[in-house]
Parts: C-alpha cells; structure tokens; sequence
C-alpha cells in the first residue's frame, strides 16, 4: 500500500504538532519518522492511524483519500510503546480482538491466533494474561495484535523503547526481518538513530514540526544535505568548526584558526571562497607518527572498544576515536591527521550542504 | 598500646557502679513520669476544670481525668522505673528486678512525702466526727471524743449510745458509712440514748486527718509489684495495649449497641430487669420483625423500600458517573473546565440548603403523566433520583479520576484494532476500572441505604417509608424513647451494611490506592 502525506498539517489549539509535511511511502517500504521529543513524529503517525483528524492537507492509502476514514476502516496495524495490551484478557483473546471485531468465525481466529503466535515464538502462553509476561513478550502479542489481520499498514511508535539494550538489538533484526518477509509498508517512529539506520529503508527526520530530510541511512549519514541533519546523524557527533577557505591558482587552501591545511582539487567550485562551516566526523580524524597537526588530549572517554578523545588544537575541540591500546591520557600530546576526501562543508547562514543538492 | 592489650576482652565496668546507674536511671524515669503527669493533672485542674466550670457544666470531665491521673500516677510511676531498670541491665533480669525494687522504693518515699504535704493518698483528709466508736448491743457506742472536734462541738460525750441517725436505727458499719459518704460541713441528726433518755443531737461532718496505715502498706506493695511487674512485661506489647485501650470505648460502644437489643434495661454493659437485677434476657426488642408496632407498614416492606432506593441510585449513579467521568476524562468539548468545576462547587452544597426547591421541582414532575407516579414526589423513585443528583458529584470525579489513569494507548490499540468507540469504552476501558465502579457502587449503595434527610423529607407517610425513616419513629417527641428498641432497630439496618463491607473491603481499598495497576 503506497501512503502520499500532502501539505498534513495538524494543529493543537495554537500549536504546530505537525507543519505542511510532504512525503511519500512506497509499497513495501519500511520507514523511518527520526526526531527528538516533540517533533512532531507520532503526531504524523497518529494522524496517519485516524486518531488524530489533519487540520489541513491529506493522506491517501493507495489513490484513496482517508483524512475522514475511521481509524478501524483502514486496515492497519500499530505496536506501542506502552505495549497497550489488553490486560483483562488472555494472550489469545488479544490476538483475536481485532479478527473478533471483523466478525470472524470462531475456527478462524483459532487458526490465525496460532499461525501468528508460532511466528512470533509466544505459542504457549496464549492462556496467559500480558501481566504475566516479560517486556519482551509482551512486545511480540502486541506485534502478533498488530500482524492477525494481515494489515495494509503496519505502524511503530516507539516500540523498543521500554526493553533492555540486549532484547533491543534481537527485536531490532526480528522486525526488520519479519516486516521484509511479509513486504507490509510500515512506519517506524523512533528517535533512537540506531535503530533508524539499522531497520529503515528510508528516514524522514523531523524536527519542530517540519520535515528535515527524507533519505536513505546511507545518504543522510555520508551526504547530509544540512547542517541539521549532520549534526543529528551519527554518534559520537560530527565535528564543526568555522574555516575561512582561500587559496591561489586552482589551489584551495583552508584556515581553521592558526591552521591551515591544503584541500583536495574536488572541492573546487563548490565551496567558494569566504567563511564557511567545516564538517569532520570523528571517524575521519586518525592518530600519525608523524606529520599531521599537533593537539593536545582534553578529555578521554573509554567507549570500550575504543576511546573517546576530545582533542584541542588552539581553542578549536575535535572529537575523535582512538585504540585503547595506545593508553592516550589527558595532557598527552598527539599528532592527527583529517581525511580530506570525507570533509562537509555548510554555508554559514543558510546552513545548507555546499558540496550536496 | 600493643596488639596483646588490644586483644585483650573489654573490661566489665564495676559492678558497683553499674548497679547504681541502673537505680539511678530506673529513678530518673519515675521521676519524670511523676512531673509530667502531675503537671497534666494540675493544668487539669488549675486551668481547664475552672474555664469548663464557668461554662455551666457540673461535673465535668476535666476533674474526673484529674483525678484519675493523679489516683494512677504513682503506678504508672513504677511502671516506668521497673521498664527503665529492664532496659537499663538489658542482660540480667536479677539485677534489674533489685534495681528496679530499690529505685521504687526511693519513689514510694518521695511520692509519700508528696502525698503528705499535699494530702493525697494515704493522707487525704476523711469525712469523720472525730470520736471513736464501737459496736454494743443497743447501738453504737462513743468511746472518746477529741476535744474541738465535730463531735465535742455537737456537745456528744463519752458514753453516749448512738441508735439511729433521724428515723433510721445503725450499726457500727453503717455509721461509719454515712459519715464516710457525706461531705464536709453536712448535718448528721443522730438519735442518741444519755443516761436511759433519748435525746437527738446535730453534728455537722468535718475532716479527720489521721492518715491510714493500711492504704500506705497497700500503695507500697502496689509500688513493689509494679516495679516488677513492668521489669517482666515484654516492651512490645505496650503498643498494643495502648490501642486496645484507646479502641475500647468504641468496642465497648458496639457490645453496648448488641447487648442491649436482647436486654429490657441495661447498667453498664450488663442487662437488667425492671427491678434492677441483672437478668432481663428479652426478645421484645425485635418484635418489630413480626409486628408493624402501631405504624401500617411491616419492617419488610419498609426494608424492601429501602432496597429498592438503594439499588436504584446505585444502578443510576453508577451509569451516569461512569459515562460522564469518561466524557471528561477524554473529550475536548465547550464549558468541559467549567462543568468541572461546578460538580465540585456542587459536592460541597449542604444538601439542605436545596430541600425547599427540590420540593417544587419534584412536585412539578409529579404532574407529568406516568413519568410522575415513579420520580414525583412522595415516590421511591423521586427519593432515589434526588440522592442520585447528591451523589454525582463525587461519583463523576472519581470516575473521571480513573479513567485518567488508563493510558490514551490502550484506547488507540482498541480503535486501530476495529472497535468503535462505544466498543472500546464498554469492551476495553470499563473493564479496567472495574474496581472503581464496584467501589462506588458500594459507596452509593450505602448511602442510598442510609439516607434520612431526603426519605423523611420527600416521602411523607409510611407508604414510601424507608428504615432511617422507620428507626426515626421510635425517638418520640412526646413519650419516652425506648433506647433498646431503637438499637435493634439500628443493628437491623447495619445488617445488610456488614455483609456488604465483608465481601466488598478489597475493592474499597482499592478506591484509596488510586485504581487500578495495569499489567501494561
């Protein structure tokens, strides 16, 4: 089912809870709404489902316009984060509620009830109640719910959010792989980045309301179209600093502070002359015997596999990943070096990309 | 210091010393409990009884718990020292029962010599004539006579035979009885034989000050077994026995309530029969089961009524509470804060306040064709409705509280899953406040059952007649009120309110733990 979101703008009293959002959904696309609290994501999402009604603009299902369609006429299922089982009733009788509601027959439900919950792996607790189960096991009945009446449109709010890091990750790979088998479009709202990487097809990031971008993980992470969005995607954060670029006979150079370093010729023509934002992620930066430029070690944070290391060059601070191996102490003084081929640029004011359009 | 001084075990500390402190603390704690009540019991009598007195209260009550404090306070005296000496020798009850011994002891003296300056105790001053008399065949015989004293001054002598005090002849005992029993400056008129003639002489009652041994050799055994007494009592108990002390008047208000419906008079807690004996086991009491005692109506249709006015404004109450609580707790809609606010104003109207124009409303329903004979005035139905109307307004916030409490979430998934609305309250949401609902089901019902002002206002004669109603027949204006029958009549209608509250506590408590938990 292909969803078109046109011009949806939603209004709580006085209050954008979503503003004039654009996008489009193919059939069988698993995506992403990306954001921080309040921006607008589950409203998008609720309205979507009809609970919410648009103030203005529209959402088709397929060529059908639903803004008025009540939310039990449009055929879709959703997992929340609270869970919402039906604790009065069984694990079955959860399932079945919504084949009930469509008045299917009682043999029928059985037969659906038990093919849903040996694919989720809850076949035998259907005579329990949800409180006596796991978060975990709650999550997959509440999935089962969604998945019984084989639904146009699947929607997440949030649905990992109340489980421990670890079940996390396997209910991560267990959605993505269940919603790929089975080709349901589906909408994810998260504003864990991670899990928008790792599950989406695509990602709309949002932020105050409005749309921010609508990528692929692979585009919003490696050619962020705004500052926004560079600064949003990726953790530990990209590193910005303002940078003055210059140069003479097709020859670019940029000075950061004290600091000037020679860019690669593809840069040229896109960046101008003049201040702009400089983008560097910490993967970017390296650890050198020798050559590079000098700074010295601020803070280390030990990530595990490796170490955090905010390092200062004059009073300009980069973020970068090192080996713990090389036991790197505050005070120490290193040598790092930028890959010149990953750097961002971003016009001062208007904040867009220099380098992508 | 070296590690062999180090390992060495803690010096006991000397015995000696240690016995004294243990006194000295089991003292320190009488003393203490001797100033503070007899502070209280001063500021009792000094201040309070004077300022309540002025009120026009004879005997008030401030003077009776004077003087049970200060009757009691030697004891609670020991109590104390014995409890202080336990806790002082934790791990020896020997030395704590001596210590505790020796420390009473020393109080008793201290609190003698209070009680002397004072004239307490053993030394409060008696009703007496001051003579001394003995028992002989004829009547009582004066042996001697203090000089100055009441009976010098009544002008009685040595020899005089007493036979009576005005027409009635005594004894010996029941001389020492009246003189006991009467106050200071009272005249005794006593018939006395002088010398084979019979003359009557006046003696008017003063204060004999002559302390009692026997009461000083009782106080101190009293003091020594107290002291003793409190080493013994484990220390946990005294928190349930200060409850069940502080309970005990309303327990005892309850025996008195059931012991008296079977009883034709009672004294006390006992029952007794018209000639004071204590006996008097009745039934009479609870004729009212079978008779309708004067007024037309049997109990059981009165209680039917009552029943039905009870159910009633439960099944109502409970309908419209619920809805409304719902609609407020979910929906936007115009005048939803004021509507709010008003049901609060509402909750806190007295009820009579608004007797006079309910009157005129129900009796403006009760000309509407049909709709008038169930909810018009002088109807069930018009009783039950105005106590609905009373009742809504605790009953929609709690409701409303309720619902507040089950998550937006739940009610999505049900819509999303295909119920309508209608669908997803009654087959999702209600079940989750379930609790609540019997709770308050339970509240409505007993004050439906309970209810007095609107019945006895609203439905005049016995037709509609509900128990308060029933019960408030037997407090008569004119004759006597028969306080037995009215408490069977009282334990009648508490029946059903009991079995209700037995099968019900847990969904009461429920009520006070905010709804429900959800397993969400």
């Amino acid at each position: 089912m292909k969803i078109a979101i046109e011009n949806l703008t939603k209004k709580f009293g006085a209050v954008y809870g979503v503003n004039d959002l654009n996008l489009d959904i193919n059939d069988g696309e698993f995506v992403a709404f990306l954001g921080p609290s309040g921006c607008g994501k589950t409203t998008t999402l609720l309205t979507v489902a009809g609970i919410y009604k648009p103030t203005s603009g529209t959402i088709r299902f397929g060529d059908h316009i639903v803004n008025t369609t009540q939310p039990r006429d449009r055929n879709i299922g959703m997992v929340f984060q609270s869970y919402a089982l039906y604790p009065h009733m069984t694990v079955f009788e959860n399932i079945a509620y919504p084949l009930k509601l469509k008045g299917v027959s009682r043999q029928e439900q059985h037969k659906h009830v038990q093919q849903v919950a040996s694919t989720m792996g809850i076949g035998e607790l259907l005579e329990r109640r949800p409180g006596q189960l796991s978060g975990g096991q709650q999550q997959r009945v509440a999935l089962g719910r969604a998945l019984v009446k084989e639904p146009d449109v699947l929607l997440f709010d949030e649905p990992l959010s109340n489980l421990d890091a670890r079940l996390r990750l396997t209910m991560r790979g267990e959605i993505k792989q269940l919603q790929n088998r089975l080709g349901i479009t589906s909408i994810y709202v998260t504003h864990d980045q991670v899990e928008a990487l790792t599950m989406a097809d695509r990602i709309a990031v949002m932020s105050k309301g409005h749309l921010q971008a609508f990528d692929t993980p692979e585009d919003l992470y490696d050619r962020p179209k705004t500052l926004f969005i560079a600064e949003f995607i990726g953790n530990p954060p990209m590193n910005f600093a303002t940078a003055e670029i210059g140069g003479i006979d097709g020859k670019l150079t940029m000075q950061i502070g004290a600091l000037t370093l020679d860019l690669p010729p593809k840069y040229a023509g896109k960046v101008g002359r003049g201040q702009v934002t400089l983008g560097v992620r910490p993967e970017d930066i390296t650890l050198v015997e020798t050559g590079g430029v000098e700074g010295s070690v601020f803070v280390v944070e030990p990530l595990g596999r490796e170490d955090m290391l905010d390092v200062r060059i004059g009073d300009q601070s980069f973020l970068m990943l090192a080996d713990p191996e090389l036991r790197i102490k505050a005070g120490n003084t290193v040598r790092i070096q930028f890959d010149m081929d990953e750097l961002q640029f971003f016009d001062l004011q208007t904040e867009k990309s220099l380098l992508w359009q | 210091m070296t590690t062999a001084a180090l390992s060495q075990p803690v010096i006991p500390p000397d015995d000696s010393i240690s016995n004294l402190s243990t006194i000295l603390r089991a003292l320190r704690s009488g003393v203490i409990v001797v100033l503070a009540l007899g502070l209280l019991a001063a500021l009792f009598q000094a201040v309070l009884s004077p300022i309540i007195a002025s009120t026009g209260v004879e005997e008030n009550v401030t003077t009776v718990l004077a003087n049970a404090l200060i009757s009691l306070l030697p004891v609670f005296a020991y109590l104390a020292c014995g409890s202080s000496a336990r806790a002082a020798a934790p791990r020896s009850f020997m030395r704590a029962v001596i210590a505790a011994l020796i420390a009473a002891s020393l109080l008793f003296v201290g609190i003698t010599a209070i009680e002397s300056g004072l004239h307490l105790g053993a030394f409060q001053p008696r009703q007496s004539l001051q003579f001394t008399i003995s028992q002989s065949d004829d009547g009582v015989l004066v042996d001697s006579v203090e000089a100055g004293g009441a009976a010098d001054q009544a002008g009685i002598l040595p020899g005089d035979l007493i036979t009576g005090i005005r027409r009635d002849p005594v004894t010996l005992e029941s001389l020492q009885k009246t003189i006991a029993t009467s106050n200071i400056d009272d005249p005794l008129r006593l018939r006395i034989i002088r010398d084979g003639e019979e003359t009557q002489l006046t003696a008017r009652v003063g204060e004999g000050t002559s302390f009692e041994m026997s009461t000083l050799i009782n106080s101190y055994v009293i003091a020594l077994a107290a002291a003793t007494a409190a080493v013994f009592f484990p220390r946990s108990w005294v928190a349930y026995i200060l409850l069940i002390l502080s309970l005990a008047p309303m327990l005892i208000g309850y025996a008195w309530l059931l012991i008296a419906t079977f009883s034709v008079r009672t004294q006390g807690l006992l029952p007794i029969d018209a000639q004071g004996n204590v006996g008097g086991i009745t039934l009479q009491n609870w004729r009212f089961l079978v008779d309708p005692l004067g007024s037309n109506q049997s109990v059981w249709t009165i209680t039917l009524n009552t029943l039905i006015v009870a159910v009633a404004m439960t099944i109502m109450v409970i309908l419209v509470a619920s809805m409304a609580g719902y609609a407020l707790s979910r929906m936007n809609f115009f005048g939803r804060r004021t509507f709010l606010s008003f049901t609060l104003i509402l909750h806190g109207f007295p009820a009579v306040t608004l007797l006079i124009s309910i009157f005129f409303v129900l009796n403006f329903i009760g000309k509407i064709p049909i709709l008038g004979d169930i909810f018009g005035y002088n109807t069930l139905g018009g009783v039950a409705l105005v106590m609905v109307a009373f009742e809504l307004p605790l009953g929609i916030w709690l409701m409303k509280g309720f619902f507040d409490g089950i998550s937006w979430d739940m009610e999505r998934s049900a819509l999303i899953d295909g119920a309508t609305r209608w669908r997803a309250f009654w087959e999702i949401i209600l079940p989750q406040i379930r609790p609540g609902i019997l709770a308050l089901g339970i509240f409505a019902f007993i004050s439906g059952w309970n209810a007095y002002l609107i019945p006895q206002t609203f439905s005049i004669g016995t037709r509609t007649a509900t128990l308060s109603v029933f019960l408030r027949q037997f407090i008569g204006d004119t004759a006597p009120t028969d306080w037995n029958q009215v408490a069977a009549v009282g334990i009648f209608q508490l029946i059903p309110i009991l079995v209700l509250f037995l099968f019900a506590q847990e969904y009461l408590l429920n009520i006070y733990a905010g709804g429900l938990k959800g397993s969400s």
